[in-house]
């Protein structure tokens, strides 16, 4: 078993760290580095400043909102709370660049101006409508652990708005943090959504610097003082929390209380259902008209665009959300049960780094890694489009898996370990199924990502082969909107599809395994 | 030990499955895969090479292969290189990614259109033309000049994409090219003045004025045609009829230097600048074509009809170079 992780641990330095650590030193040793360098300027750093200020807003109302909506869901006898919680993550589906043109287009329909929607603010509105729902999947799990005792006891001494502010958040604070944290990532790292409203912030220049000058040794550069940012916030969060998690999925030791709402009921009701209407009616209503305004022939026209990249989408997503939740785990493991070594805060940083590296600059150091002639059957085949979604992705698969670990009493291990259980058969046994939401919620997590994943792919995908996003962005630039609103649509069902599938055979898993699942 | 053996080994099987066969010619394209993909499925069937090709997006203004290519220099998996314009074959030429190929089948198309030293051949051309909504602006008011539209009757009514990408950053360089740096950067000046709006891309242009959030904007003639093919409002001007001329933007292709399979490669640049694949162009989007005696459909406007702009490609992209960093500070600024 153990060789098993040192084999994940050495492919993913091979496969996804070198190339980067390559392309790094490749500028440092060619001369570019100082002449481009030389380029930074103030203005440089006042665009970065802008980025981090719109990522701030972004993450904070996000997770404002985020820790409301998951109050109302996790914590309050809501009515179909479980359809609620299923709609909200819709917009985690849609691509961004898709919702933002879905926002324009609803802005101009409904006001006959556009102006509003293009600009900074509108760019605020649109992450923080497709990075909220990650917010109440976060600290809705966060909720889901609290002890009833605790805030019994609370509720004891004092009345329930105390008790929320002195009992309840400090408890969640790791998850609202964490949230935070990881929305300023993905919101300082989104290109698309700031490029379609024309506003000029860090990611646009990096781009620009990319696909105008084709400077890419500057572009790269660029990119450092990004990661840089995103270092810095989670050195920082990191030494706050001292090591606290970022997901929780389970709900183990205690059951979640509920609260009763009493009058109050329809007035909450309300207020999930107009977060509902504005997150995710609104842009999906309008993909809808666009979609059959001339009837079904538009959406049967892009079913049929869309049939042939199905079977390899589909495989994709799969495979790379297998060596995603795999790397997941290893690293997890390792950051859990041998917290101290050096492979561990090494590998932790990298998996961090490859995942705020705009993807752009990480597709060009695998191609300038990988496109060498014997390495041709890895750069010539799918296989460099797993690697760089396992590279890209793992770091959320990582912190979910770590959190659920970190809430497993290591008694129940050394339990194991003295009565003479094998070391594979306590993983086996013993881990695996206590961590199986987790694993289950990275899982799902990597495969929406991965299925969406455009940057990345436009740069790798082999010659000839069809691929879902490829197929949806080369046909949309000169189809009816039609069409493009249909393909949106059907990519949407069709992840839904595959999803529920999953769950489908996850609950049978769970069935399973539901001794185990009930010590949770 | 079983187990992890057992990932290792699906791991290495999905590798090796996917890896690619060497006997098929490969294409990277930015031309938009709805009007690439037929004529390219037409040369497989007519040949029975096997093309695999590589499209482009307009989330990554088209740039995203072009971009690939240069990363792939040393070791290039692409054949053929398809630009829907001549920018992007004179950026690869210059960086030394593209080999000469004087294509018999390009014999009588003009010199203009094709690279003096064969490294770029032009075929099916299209324009940049205006479009405008015909609700808003009336017949008499529709601009003939690209410089009416620094009048004030146009004011805060006119697009265009932005310039740093695409055909735009064509059209603005060769415009510098005609009138010369100084008048240029003045012009240039004056539509910012006037309220001018900067688009995403052409496409987004060509949304604007059909939604009618813009009286008019410059855009290409595919899109044009894609509009009027949708039912919109628009009126189609090839402006500067009686000065500089429009602009006229051949496909280009090129083959690519150390091409892994350039036999084939040559087959299908041979193809793409066929009078068959002009014709099939000039249907699917309107583009024009430019060997003489290509039977087109009715809205297809011929290359005789039009004042072309007379400008230099080559100097043009080179132009193109040197007034980016200018570019940038204008739609920044």
């Amino acid at each position: 078993m153990k060789n098993l992780f040192y084999i994940v641990f050495t492919l993913f330095g091979i496969l996804v760290v070198l190339p980067l650590i390559h392309t790094l030193f490749g500028i440092f040793f060619s001369g570019d580095f100082f002449p481009n360098i030389q380029q930074f300027n103030p203005e440089t750093f006042n665009l970065l400043f802008k980025s981090s200020l719109i990522a701030i807003a972004t993450a904070t109302i996000a997770t404002f909102l985020g820790t409301v909506l998951a109050f109302l869901l996790y914590k309050t006898s809501l009515s179909s709370v479980n359809l609620l919680k299923a709609l909200l993550l819709i917009p985690l589906f849609i691509s961004p660049y898709i919702l933002a043109v879905a926002w324009r287009d609803f802005f101009y329909l409904s006001f006959n101006n556009t102006a509003l929607i293009s600009s900074a603010a509108g760019t605020v509105l649109v992450l923080i409508n497709i990075y909220s729902p990650l917010s109440v999947l976060i600290i809705g799990s966060a909720l889901n652990n609290i002890d009833t005792q605790l805030e019994e006891s609370g509720l004891l001494v004092t009345n329930f708005p105390k008790m929320v502010f002195k009992i309840i958040l400090p408890l969640i604070k790791p998850a609202i943090l964490s949230s935070f944290a990881l929305i300023f990532i993905f919101s300082i790292s989104e290109f698309s959504v700031p490029a379609f409203f024309g506003i000029k912030v860090f990611t646009t220049e990096i781009f620009t610097q990319f696909s105008a000058f084709y400077n890419h040794s500057l572009a790269i550069l660029q990119s450092l003082l990004l990661i840089l940012v995103c270092v810095l916030l989670l050195f920082t969060e990191g030494r706050y929390l001292a090591g606290a998690s970022f997901l929780s999925m389970g709900s183990k030791g205690t059951k979640s209380k509920i609260y009763e709402l009493g009058k109050k009921r329809n007035s909450v009701f309300a207020f999930s259902i107009l977060y509902l209407i504005i997150s995710v009616f609104i842009p999906f209503v309008v993909l809808f008209i666009q979609s059959f305004k001339y009837g079904t022939e538009k959406f049967i026209e892009a079913f049929n665009i869309l049939l042939p990249t199905f079977s390899n989408s589909l495989m994709l997503a799969f495979w790379a959300s297998v060596f995603t939740v795999l790397t997941g785990f290893v690293f997890a493991y390792y950051s859990v049960y041998k917290k101290h070594s050096i492979l561990n805060k090494l590998s932790n940083w990298f998996l961090l780094i490859i995942f705020a590296i705009p993807s752009i600059i990480f597709g060009i150091s695998l191609i300038k890694f990988y496109n060498r002639p014997e390495l041709n059957f890895i750069y010539s085949s799918l296989a460099i489009v797993v690697i760089a979604y396992t590279g890209k992705f793992s770091f959320i698969a990582f912190k979910l898996i770590e959190n659920s670990m970190q809430q497993i009493p290591k008694s129940l291990d050394e339990a194991a370990q003295i009565t003479g259980i094998a070391y594979s058969r306590r993983i086996f046994k013993i881990l695996i199924p206590l961590i199986m939401p987790a694993l289950f919620a990275a899982f799902i997590l990597s495969f929406i990502f991965n299925l969406g994943e455009l940057a990345i792919t436009i740069m790798l995908y082999p010659p000839g082969m069809e691929i879902m996003p490829i197929k949806v962005y080369t046909i949309m630039a000169n189809a009816p909107q039609a069409l493009t609103s249909s393909m949106t649509l059907i990519v949407f069902l069709i992840s839904l599809l595959i999803i529920s599938s999953f769950y489908l055979i996850y609950r049978k898993i769970e069935r399973k395994y539901s001794p185990l699942f009930k010590m949770q | 030990m079983k187990n992890y053996l057992a990932i290792s080994l699906i791991f290495a099987l999905f590798l090796f499955s996917c890896s690619t066969e060497n006997k098929e010619v490969v294409v990277y394209t930015s031309v938009d895969q709805v009007f690439s993909e037929p004529v390219l499925k037409d040369f497989e069937k007519e040949t029975g090479i096997k093309v695999k090709a590589v499209y482009d997006t307009e989330e990554t203004k088209s740039t995203g292969v072009l971009n690939r290519l240069i990363a792939e220099k040393n070791n290039p998996q692409c054949d053929v290189f398809w630009s829907g314009d001549p920018v992007r074959s004179v950026v690869l030429k210059n960086k030394g990614i593209t080999q000469a190929y004087q294509s018999p089948a390009a014999n009588d198309i003009n010199k203009v259109y094709k690279d003096a030293q064969h490294h770029w051949t032009g075929f099916s051309a299209r324009a940049r033309v205006l479009i405008y909504n015909k609700s808003i602006l009336p017949d008499s008011l529709v601009p003939k000049s690209i410089f009416d539209l620094s009048k004030k009757v146009y004011q805060n009514k006119f697009a265009i994409a932005n310039p740093l990408f695409g055909t735009t950053t064509f059209n603005i360089a060769a415009l510098f090219n005609v009138l010369g740096d100084e008048k240029a950067k003045q012009f240039l000046t004056d539509l910012k003045a006037n309220g001018l709006v900067i688009a995403t891309s052409n496409g987004d242009v060509k949304k604007r004025v059909v939604q009618g959030e813009t009286a008019c904007g410059l855009t290409d003639t595919d899109d044009a045609h894609e509009a009027l093919a949708e039912g919109a409002d628009i009126g189609i001007v090839f402006l500067d009829q009686e000065g500089i001329g429009s602009l006229i933007m051949p496909n280009t292709v090129c083959l690519i230097k150390n091409a892994p399979n350039s036999e084939k490669g040559k087959k299908l640049i041979d193809y793409l600048l066929s009078k068959q694949t002009e014709a099939k162009l000039a249907i699917s989007c309107a583009q024009m074509p430019l060997h003489k005696g290509v039977q087109v459909p009715e809205n297809v406007p011929s290359l005789d009809n039009i004042v072309p702009m007379h400008i230099d490609y080559d100097k043009t992209a080179q132009k193109l170079e040197e007034i980016q960093e200018y570019l940038k500070n204008w739609v920044e600024n």
